[in-house]
């Protein structure tokens, strides 16, 4: 049932009201009703919204402006003290250049690394169905699991990846330090590519198929039609992936989970490649017990998510295709 | 006009009526509050207990309602709930912590309750009964070790000491250390050297693991070992560059740097000694007495297993503190102490701190458990020789109360690596570690007012 079907109140009333027999209550307007079902439906998203978004982001505000470490009798007001040492703070940039360059790498390669298996999972395969549970499974698995399952894997003297490289009479690694631990957290970051390979094999599922067919009897290779209809009809597909990871990759905790000690005091004995912002808020909140410097870095992160979205959606703006039915708008 | 009798009453009278209520009520409850229980009181209410998973076992929780009538409800523990439940006035009623640490640090910020009231009139802990190591939860507002009780030791080891694995050491031909007298920090560098075994750059056999429980208290432990101190006299401060403090800073980044054992430039996926001395892959674990409880259950590790005493320093003192001395506190913001300091006596003093004395896991905290320490075998025998000459060195290693444990050791995390990857000196690190440190301090100080 839509909205425009709730039947009216004249109508619920039934005949006797609607005979003159009751006095009736004054008429609401099909608008107001309108309203009134609208925010009645919301309301569990707003309140929620409310509670746990804005309040706690104006908190954290407040906090940005304080000495506050959660304990200690003495804290105060210091305006904009904590953003002005965020700027002189050399651990807030260099977290931020790798997290900027974490994001470049990660993003695209995973956008990639699922969007040819979503390629690979839409042709007629024998046992497609298997192809595409297995490659989908990894994202399902929680990334604490998954986590420890890599730290395994990776470790230098116990781990699985060693034990291959000294078949081949490879001496081990140590992945998990530096300069190897950055590819370790990128390839965790395309461990979870089957959450993209999904999300496009819709998207593919939605390119028309004459069009395709079209193509083909033009004369067009496989590579041309992906490239000129595949890909500009996913592009806002392609989009949403890009917007959501690069905001998934500046919050990612993943190097955390990664981490040989993941609690506070060891989230920075990081190698330094893997010591991203968010590794950086953690340790001001949780090991140095800074609510305050900590708040204020992450509003400066929220500002500039905000701006890096607007950027991508400008950049883009000429070359994502909405495929609109001019039927509908009128 | 006066209401007669039967009439009901006016909304005036009503609130006066509620109001005096209230106001007797408020008295009745303030009264309550202050009044330090005896052995049966708090029976029948329920108490917030935060713990780690392995402080208070189901079974537990369930023995503490038959045997005091007290209902635990447990929450996990983690510094930043803790924190949330105290911002919003709700604290839990126990809380864990480790004492050489955690004790100044909480103590100095007003937040837990002074319990020398409750050992006066306790009959379970008797302070004459209580081990040295519980004045690890004393602080007087300057000095840790002395002033009130905040909090007390639910069993402990002596954390500078080291087990060794007999079999690694004949495999390796190196001589054990001898059993009573310590051997110097750099001869047990130099036997974890002989003892470690590397293939296709993997190590197979570490020689040894020294870390302590938490570097920032273990380099406290090295520096007052090399004859000095890590903190300034009012704490506010550390010195890195200080003769003794660089000779400790030194040593422990020698052996990272050798890489004899785990370090955070060489982690441990296990994170704890156990599971690798137990697989027959370090020679020499600096675990104290706890790990009896490990090695005294596999009928293969114990005999071949030896503890020794803690090293020392050429020139410096024999020292052999405790580095945790964990156990429990009441919050003062608790709204149910009498309960808390029910479950506090019983955890402390009663059938649970029997079990734990028996279990080998530690030292039992009360003097009067010590001959519960497990001593049926021939290995248990030698190690609670060992053990019992090492009381005599210990002392009460007193820690800043102006920052955490964990942002020290998060500053050291950060800065240490470069130096044990060689590419920066010890003196510049001990200097780097100074500006860090004492800039944490500082700002704890202005906190702490």
């Amino acid at each position: 049932m839509t909205v425009d079907q709730i039947p009216s109140v004249v109508e619920r009333g039934g005949p006797a009201s609607a005979a003159g027999r009751v006095p009736s209550r004054p008429r609401t307007s099909i608008a107001t009703r309108r309203h009134r079902a609208f925010y009645m439906f919301a309301s569990p998203w707003i309140i929620g919204f409310v509670l746990l978004t804005i309040a706690p982001m104006a908190y954290a505000l407040w906090l940005s402006f304080t000495t506050f470490d959660g304990i200690s009798p003495n804290w105060h007001y210091v305006g904009f003290g904590n953003y002005r040492e965020l700027f002189s703070d050399a651990q807030t940039w260099q977290s931020l250049g790798r997290t900027g360059l974490f994001a470049i790498t990660s993003v695209p390669l995973s956008i990639v690394a699922g969007l040819g298996l979503a390629v690979l999972v839409n042709r007629p395969l024998k046992a497609r169905g298997l192809f595409r549970t297995l490659l989908y499974l990894p994202a399902v698995v929680p990334p604490v699991g998954a986590g420890i399952a890599f730290k395994q894997l990776f470790d230098q003297n116990s781990g699985a990846a060693n034990g291959v490289l000294n078949i081949f009479g490879i001496d081990a690694l140590g992945w998990l330090a530096d300069p190897y631990a950055r590819y370790v957290l990128i390839m965790s970051v395309l461990w979870t590519a089957g959450n993209i390979m999904i999300i496009s094999l819709a998207g593919l599922q939605d390119v028309p198929r004459e069009l395709l067919e079209a193509a083909r009897i033009d004369g067009a290779s496989a590579w041309r039609s992906f490239r000129s209809i595949t890909v500009p009809l996913l592009s806002p597909v392609l989009l949403f992936q890009t917007v959501t990871g690069v905001i998934a990759s500046v919050q990612t905790i993943m190097p955390l989970l990664l981490a040989p000690d993941p609690t506070p005091a060891g989230i920075t004995a990081l190698p330094q490649s893997n010591y991203l912002y968010m590794m950086h808020v953690f340790a001001e909140y949780f090991a140095f017990g800074r609510y305050g410097y900590a708040s204020a870095l992450l509003w400066v992160l929220f500002v500039l998510i905000l701006v890096a979205t607007g950027l991508i959606f400008k950049a883009t703006s000429g070359v994502v295709f909405y495929n609109v039915d001019p039927e509908a708008k009128k | 006009m006066r209401p007669h009798a039967g009439a009901a009453l006016s909304r005036r009278r009503f609130l006066s009526l509620s109001a005096g209520g209230a106001a007797a009520g408020a008295a009745t409850l303030s009264g309550c509050a202050m009044q330090v229980s005896g052995a049966v009181s708090g029976s029948g209410e329920t108490v917030t207990v935060m713990a780690k998973a392995d402080d208070l076992s189901v079974d537990l929780i369930k023995q503490a309602q038959k045997d005091i009538g007290v209902k635990i409800n447990t929450v996990l523990y983690s510094t930043s709930k803790l924190i949330a439940m105290m911002t919003n006035g709700n604290p839990p009623d126990l809380v864990r912590g480790v004492g050489a640490v955690d004790a100044p640090y909480f103590a100095a910020r007003g937040v837990m309750e002074d319990l020398d009231p409750y050992f006066a009139k306790s009959g379970v802990l008797k302070v004459d009964d209580l081990d040295p190591v519980n004045d690890l939860w004393r602080y007087d507002g300057r000095t840790q070790g002395r002033g009130p009780r905040y909090g007390m030791a639910k069993d402990f080891s002596q954390d500078s000491m080291f087990w060794y694995n007999t079999g690694l050491f004949d495999e390796a031909d190196v001589e054990y250390p001898p059993e009573l007298e310590p051997v110097t920090y750099e001869e047990w560098l130099d036997k974890a050297k002989r003892l470690t075994r590397r293939k296709n750059g993997q190590t197979t056999v570490f020689g040894g693991s020294y870390n302590g429980v938490g570097t920032p208290s273990l380099l406290a432990s090295l520096t007052v070992a090399a004859g000095g101190n890590l903190f300034t006299d009012d704490y506010s401060r550390v010195d890195f560059t200080a003769p003794e403090a660089r000779k400790a800073l030194g040593w422990y980044i020698d052996y990272c740097r050798t890489k004899v054992g785990p370090s955070i430039i060489q982690p441990d996926p296990n994170t704890w000694d156990g599971p690798t001395f137990q697989a027959n892959r370090l020679g020499m674990s600096n675990s104290g007495y706890w790990l009896g409880g490990l090695i005294n259950a596999d009928k293969k590790l114990a005999p071949l297993s030896r503890l020794a005493p803690a090293p020392y320093f050429e020139g410096g003192r024999r020292v052999s503190p405790c580095q945790a001395g964990t156990g429990f506190w009441i919050p003062s913001k608790s709204h149910h102490k009498d309960a808390a300091w029910r479950v506090f006596e019983w955890f402390f003093g009663e059938a649970p701190a029997k079990a734990r004395a028996s279990g080998g896991w530690g030292i039992p905290t009360l003097k009067s458990l010590r001959p519960l320490m497990p001593a049926q075998e021939d290995y248990q025998k030698r190690v609670l020789r060992v053990q019992e000459d090492e009381l005599k060195h210990y002392s009460v290693i007193a820690f800043t109360p102006y920052a955490s444990a964990d942002s020290l050791l998060a500053l050291f995390n950060q800065i240490a690596p470069a130096a044990m990857n060689g590419q920066m000196s010890v003196d510049a690190l001990a200097r780097r570690l100074n500006s860090a440190m004492n800039e944490q301090l500082k700002r704890g100080k202005e906190q702490v007012g």
